[in-house]
């Protein structure tokens, strides 16, 4: 319950927050940030608690938002029950995959990982009757939210994005919580240990590997089409690409992996950190994260939740 | 048949630049078991390095290899000095990031510095061929071809010949008891690196008039580098090489009976079905 009161009072006062921020440009930053929380969030089940390095996360997040955006129209599927139908396909296709990669270990994983985000990417790029190619498409007019006779609302302005995204992060926030104290959570970190000792224990190695790809590829696919409907547009490279993979390792990496509380401090370093200096770098973003992995690695290897914990337990017992 | 021939010995001429990408890093995991996920990105900084001596000094694309490659060493060596270096004892996945934090901080750079323009570097013999029967090979991807060849056997004489080959060998083969015998490991990694780094810097220069030049090309370089490298095997520097060769066959010959869009598809494709069906590669037993 002491663990949770914080996080309930974070999510209290950020629901106030657009009752006095009016300006566009401060909410697209907060929606920003709750996009980066649920992407980090989602990879940090499998690559944080299971140790499971995949980079090609971008597989899932981009079925979502095509996913959502064909369904939307091609077959005029309002994005709120589209959404599920792209959240499972993306489960379906990560339990595919994963039945098949998960046989390989360390670096073996990492690289069949990209590659099965590059055969999506490719796919994707030209199975044009479907995608529209390398063009991508513009989301079609999002029909107004209704609950019964009444219009909640109409997508025209940024505060619905805002709790929207809210949501989704504290989802995906409850989500880690959940899987961390589960009977699950503590096979995935037992697998992510010592992998071998965890099988002779008689922990299912497969099946807890391939559940945690699953609820991490569903909220990946969950925060990738709402990233989609937020921004507008969607074409391969900017939905498959291998900076979206990076993107979410990183911002696990940099706040501290398998930790609930990292990815939350991640993507606040890293979105504010990318906005301040977008100025000065323009496309070359990735910079930030670049610079920041290489720090983090070579000074604080458990990111900075655990330099900040490191820190604090020194601080309470000095010798 | 002559399409078959043509598409096949393309396919062969081009592959020569992916073994050289793939031999660079097999030899960096053969003595670090550091898998450099900036390979792709030193191809670039060849690519640019090579831009720039023609645009600026005139000096043709394939002499500057004999520029680029020192160049390419010691960034590779510096490199190793400073950040590699510092995790040889880490995760493996650690050591992953640390390089895919490189490559990011290398192309970004770039970006920042030439922007993301797509430039082409045209010679005179760029879109001329030679005749050979029935077939015509492209002048640029023949020399290219040449070259590497020249480069691989020269890496293989001074591995197998030489001392310091003999020890970088060594260091792979079993690093503790390299060091007993009184190799310095520290150094041959910081060899091995620079090496590494010197021939993706090679294979940069050698492809800089063929491909264009933009800060994000080394990706696809990188993916290539590993789909090679574990086809071959991981640190078996002839499996490299025939992985290269088989990869830059099966892409051209993939582009004309499948699709030309599907050239890539299959060639990751084909990675899976090694990583799954033998994960040890071609010659996966055979270190170097």
């Amino acid at each position: 319950m002491r663990t949770l009161l914080p996080w309930a009072v974070a999510a209290v006062v950020l629901a106030l927050v657009p009752l006095w921020v009016q300006s566009p440009y401060a909410l697209h930053i907060f929606i920003l940030l709750f996009i980066a929380i649920a992407l980090g969030e989602s990879w940090n089940v499998i690559g944080g608690f299971a140790g499971q390095y995949s980079v090609g996360h971008a597989a899932w997040y981009g079925l979502g938002a095509y996913g959502a955006f064909i369904l939307l129209q091609r077959k005029a599927i309002a994005p709120w029950f589209g959404v599920w139908v792209a959240v499972a396909a993306a489960v379906i296709v990560a339990l595919a995959v994963g039945w098949i990669t998960f046989r390989l270990r360390g670096p073996y994983f990492v690289l069949a990982s990209i590659a099965v985000a590059e055969i999506i990417r490719l796919a994707a790029l030209n199975w044009k009757e479907l995608t529209n190619g390398a063009e991508g498409i513009l989301a079609a007019d999002v029909p107004p939210l209704r609950l019964g006779g009444t219009v909640i609302t109409d997508w025209n302005s940024k505060t619905p994005y805002y709790y929207m995204g809210l949501a989704m992060a504290l989802f995906c926030i409850a989500v880690n919580f959940l899987v961390k104290r589960s009977k699950l959570g503590y096979y995935l970190q037992a697998i992510r240990e010592d992998q071998d000792a965890a099988h002779s224990l008689g922990i299912p190695l497969t099946l807890s590997k391939n559940t945690a790809l699953a609820i991490s590829a569903a909220c990946t696919a969950l925060a990738g089409s709402f990233a989609a409907f937020y921004v507008g547009f969607i074409e391969p490279q900017g939905v498959f690409g291998i900076e979206v993979s990076i993107q979410m390792v990183l911002t696990c990496i940099i706040g501290g992996i398998g930790t609930v509380a990292g990815p939350v401090i991640g993507a606040v370093v890293v979105v504010l950190l990318s906005e301040a200096l977008r100025a000065s770098l323009s496309s070359a973003h990735l910079l930030v994260y670049g610079v920041l992995v290489i720090i983090v690695i070579l000074t604080m290897p458990d990111g900075f939740v655990g330099f900040i914990a490191q820190r604090l337990r020194r601080k309470a017992a000095p010798a | 048949m002559a399409v078959f021939l043509q598409s096949a010995l393309s396919g062969i001429l081009i592959g020569g630049v992916y073994a050289l990408t793939g031999i660079g890093l097999t030899l960096i995991f053969g003595v670090m078991r550091v898998i450099n996920f900036a390979q792709g990105e030193l191809v670039m900084v060849g690519m640019y390095c090579t831009f720039w001596l023609f645009v600026l000094a005139g000096i043709d694309p394939f002499l500057s290899v004999v520029l680029t490659m020192p160049a390419l060493f010691l960034l590779g060596a510096l490199l190793q000095r400073t950040l590699i270096n510092r995790v040889l004892d880490a995760l493996p996945q650690n050591q992953i990031l640390l390089t895919i934090g490189i490559g990011l901080v290398l192309s970004n750079t770039a970006m920042l510095v030439f922007t993301s323009d797509y430039r082409i570097l045209s010679t005179s013999y760029s879109s001329s061929s030679v005749a050979l029967g029935v077939i015509r090979l492209s002048t640029p991807l023949l020399f290219c071809f040449l070259i590497t060849a020249v480069i691989t056997a020269a890496l293989y004489w001074f591995l197998v010949k030489t001392d310091t080959g003999h020890a970088i060998r060594a260091t792979a083969q079993d690093r503790d008891a390299a060091q007993l015998m009184g190799v310095n490991v520290r150094y041959m990694g910081v060899l091995a690196f620079g090496l590494g780094s010197a021939l993706a810097g090679a294979a940069g220069a050698l492809v800089a008039p063929i491909y264009y030049i933009y800060p994000q090309v080394g990706g696809a370089f990188t993916l290539k580098a590993f789909v090679v490298v574990v086809l071959g095997g991981m640190g078996s520097i002839i499996g490299a090489a025939l992985g290269g060769i088989l990869i830059g066959m099966s892409e051209s010959l993939a582009a004309v009976y499948i699709a030309a869009d599907m050239k890539d598809l299959c060639v990751y494709v084909i990675f899976l079905l090694v990583l799954l069906l033998k994960p040890s590669g071609l010659l996966g037993k055979s270190r170097m």
